[in-house]
C-alpha cells in the first residue's frame, strides 16, 4: 500500500512538472462554432455567447500540456487580421458548421488559404466537423471529400466529427492534438 | 478564523441582541427603524431586503421571493407578526410596499428578460422577420434592402449576409435591444452607425450591440443593476427600463470606444472588459441613476 507520505510526493511533482506550453489557433468562417468549442474545451457555460469581435482566449489542461487556445473572430471583415496570429502556432484547429451546406465552398477556400501560408507550413491541422447534433449535418467523410483533404500531403491532419453544443467528439480531437503537438515538419 | 467566529456570532446571536435592545429602547422593529432612517431608493431598500432575507421569521423570509399577486397579503402578513399598527404609523405600510415592489419586481423583470433571451430568432416568425427589417430601416432610412438575403446586412454591422445566425445566446433580446435604441434614439443610432464605420477605429455596429446586450443582460442576472433601479423606479421595474439602461451602454460605450483609440478590432474584448469595469465601479455606487444624457 501507498503510504501518505509517498502519495503526497508524487502529487507534487505531478503538480512541479512544468507543462509544456502549446499555441493553439482556432479559425474557421463566422458562426462555425469556435468560440462555443472554446468555452466547451474550458468547461464554461455555453448558452450566452455572442459573436465574436476580435479574439478570445483561454488556458486549458490537458494531459501534460498548457494549452493556450485562441479563438479569432471569423467574420469576413476580420478575416485579413488572422496572419497576425499565425507566429509560432503548434497546432491549427479549424472549425467548420457541417450544416451550412451553402458556405462549404467558402470554407473550403479559407482553409486552402490558411494551408498555403508559409508560417502555418507543416502545422498539424484538426478539422472539427461541428454541429453534428443538428439533424442536416453532413458527415464527416462527406466534408472530407468536399474539401479535398486528402490531397494535403504536407503536414499530418484528422478530421473529427463533433458537436461544441453537446462535447460529443470533442475530448477525442483534443487527444489527437495532443498526441500530434509535437509533430511539425520542419 | 477570529473574524469568522466574529461573524458567527454576530450573525447568530449579537445581532438579535442588538436588535431586541434596540427594538426595547425606540419601540420600533428593525424594518421600521429602516424605512424612518434612510431616504427610499437603493440604500432603503437593500436594507430591508438584507433584513427580511437574515430574518428568523418565515413570513419575513417569504416576502423577498413573493409573487406581485400575494404581494399585498405577504404585507399584511409582515405588519401582524411585528404588531405595527396601521394607525400608529400610516407611512410605515406605504413605504415597506413599495420595497417589496422593487425587490420582487426585480426578479420578474429578470425573468421576463431571460424569455425573451431564450427566444432564439426565427426566420420564420413573420414577427421576428419585421422587426428585423424595421431594424434596417430605421438605421438606413435612404437604403432599400435589395433582398432578404444579401451583403447589405453588413452595412450595418452584420457578420454575413443573413443576420439569423449572429443573435446566437441572446436570442430575440438582442434583436429587441438594438430596435429599441433606434427607434427611441433614431438620431443618436445613426450617428453611432457612422461613427463605427471608421477606417482604422471602427466596429462591427450591430455585432458589438449583441454584445452589449449581453452586458446588460449579465449585469441583471448577478443583481448588479439593483441599486440603479432601486434609485430610478419607485415600484415594479418594466421591460422599458431595462431597455434604457441598454440604450445608456450602446451611447456611453461608443465615446468611450473613440476616447481609447484602439488599435483595431482586433483589441475589442479587452477594451469591453475595461469599460465592464468601469459601469461595475458605477453601479457599486448606492446612490447610483444610470441614464443616457445626450450631448446636444
Amino acid at each position: 500500500m501507498l503510504s501518505v507520505k509517498g502519495l503526497l510526493s508524487i502529487l507534487r511533482k505531478l503538480k512541479s512538472a512544468p507543462d509544456q506550453e502549446v499555441r493553439i489557433l482556432l479559425l474557421g468562417l463566422d458562426n462555425a462554432g469556435k468560440t462555443t468549442l472554446l468555452k466547451q474545451l474550458a468547461s464554461e457555460d455555453i448558452s450566452h455567447i455572442t459573436p465574436t469581435q476580435g479574439f478570445n482566449i483561454k488556458s486549458v489542461q490537458s494531459q501534460g500540456f498548457k494549452l493556450n487556445v485562441w479563438d479569432i473572430g471569423g467574420q469576413r471583415k476580420i478575416r485579413p487580421y488572422w496572419r497576425n496570429y499565425f507566429e509560432n502556432t503548434d497546432v491549427l484547429i479549424y472549425v467548420i458548421d457541417s450544416a451550412d451546406r451553402k458556405r462549404f465552398e467558402e470554407t473550403g477556400q479559407e482553409l486552402a488559404e490558411l494551408l498555403d501560408e508559409e508560417k502555418l507550413s507543416g502545422v498539424p491541422v484538426l478539422i472539427f466537423a461541428n454541429k453534428q447534433d443538428l439533424l442536416t449535418a453532413a458527415p464527416a467523410s462527406e466534408i472530407a471529400e468536399g474539401l479535398n483533404l486528402h490531397t494535403i500531403r504536407d503536414r499530418v491532419w484528422q478530421i473529427q466529427s463533433c458537436s461544441a453544443l453537446t462535447g460529443e467528439g470533442v475530448q477525442d480531437g483534443m487527444n489527437w492534438v495532443c498526441k500530434n503537438v509535437n509533430a511539425k515538419k520542419k | 478564523m477570529l473574524l469568522h467566529l466574529w461573524q458567527y456570532l454576530y450573525n447568530n446571536y449579537f445581532r438579535f441582541l442588538m436588535k431586541w435592545i434596540l427594538r426595547q429602547v425606540t419601540r420600533k422593529c428593525e424594518l421600521q427603524r429602516i424605512v424612518d432612517g434612510l431616504e427610499p431608493g437603493a440604500s432603503r431598500t437593500h436594507r430591508v431586503e438584507y433584513s427580511l432575507g437574515c430574518s428568523k421569521s418565515k413570513v419575513l423570509r417569504r416576502a423577498v421571493n413573493v409573487d406581485m399577486d400575494d404581494l399585498d397579503k405577504c404585507l399584511m402578513d409582515i405588519m401582524k407578526a411585528k404588531k405595527i399598527h396601521k394607525q400608529k404609523d400610516p407611512r410605515f405600510q406605504v413605504s415597506l410596499r413599495v420595497c417589496l415592489l422593487q425587490i420582487s419586481g426585480y426578479k420578474q423583470l429578470y425573468l421576463r428578460v431571460e424569455n425573451l433571451r431564450k427566444q432564439p430568432y426565427d426566420s420564420n416568425n413573420d414577427e421576428h422577420e419585421e422587426q428585423l427589417m424595421e431594424l434596417w430601416s430605421l438605421l438606413m432610412p435612404n437604403q432599400e434592402l435589395v433582398s432578404r438575403i444579401t451583403k447589405q446586412w453588413g452595412d450595418i454591422g452584420f457578420q454575413g449576409d443573413d443576420p439569423k445566425t449572429d443573435f446566437r445566446g441572446m436570442g430575440m433580446l438582442g434583436l429587441v435591444n438594438l430596435l429599441y435604441f433606434s427607434k427611441h434614439y433614431t438620431e443618436e443610432s445613426r450617428q453611432i452607425l457612422s461613427r463605427s464605420n471608421h477606417p482604422k477605429m471602427g466596429y462591427s455596429y450591430a455585432i458589438v450591440g449583441i454584445n452589449l446586450t449581453e452586458m446588460a443582460y449579465s449585469l441583471l442576472k448577478s443583481g448588479t443593476l439593483k441599486s440603479h433601479l432601486y434609485n430610478l423606479v419607485p415600484g415594479v421595474p418594466q421591460l422599458e427600463h431595462f431597455h434604457q439602461f441598454y440604450c445608456y451602454l450602446m451611447y456611453e460605450f461608443d465615446k468611450f470606444w473613440f476616447q481609447e483609440e484602439p488599435e483595431s478590432i482586433m483589441l475589442f474584448n479587452q477594451y469591453r472588459e475595461k469599460f465592464h469595469n468601469r459601469i461595475k465601479g458605477l453601479l457599486s455606487d448606492q446612490n447610483v441613476v444610470l441614464t443616457l444624457k445626450k450631448a446636444n
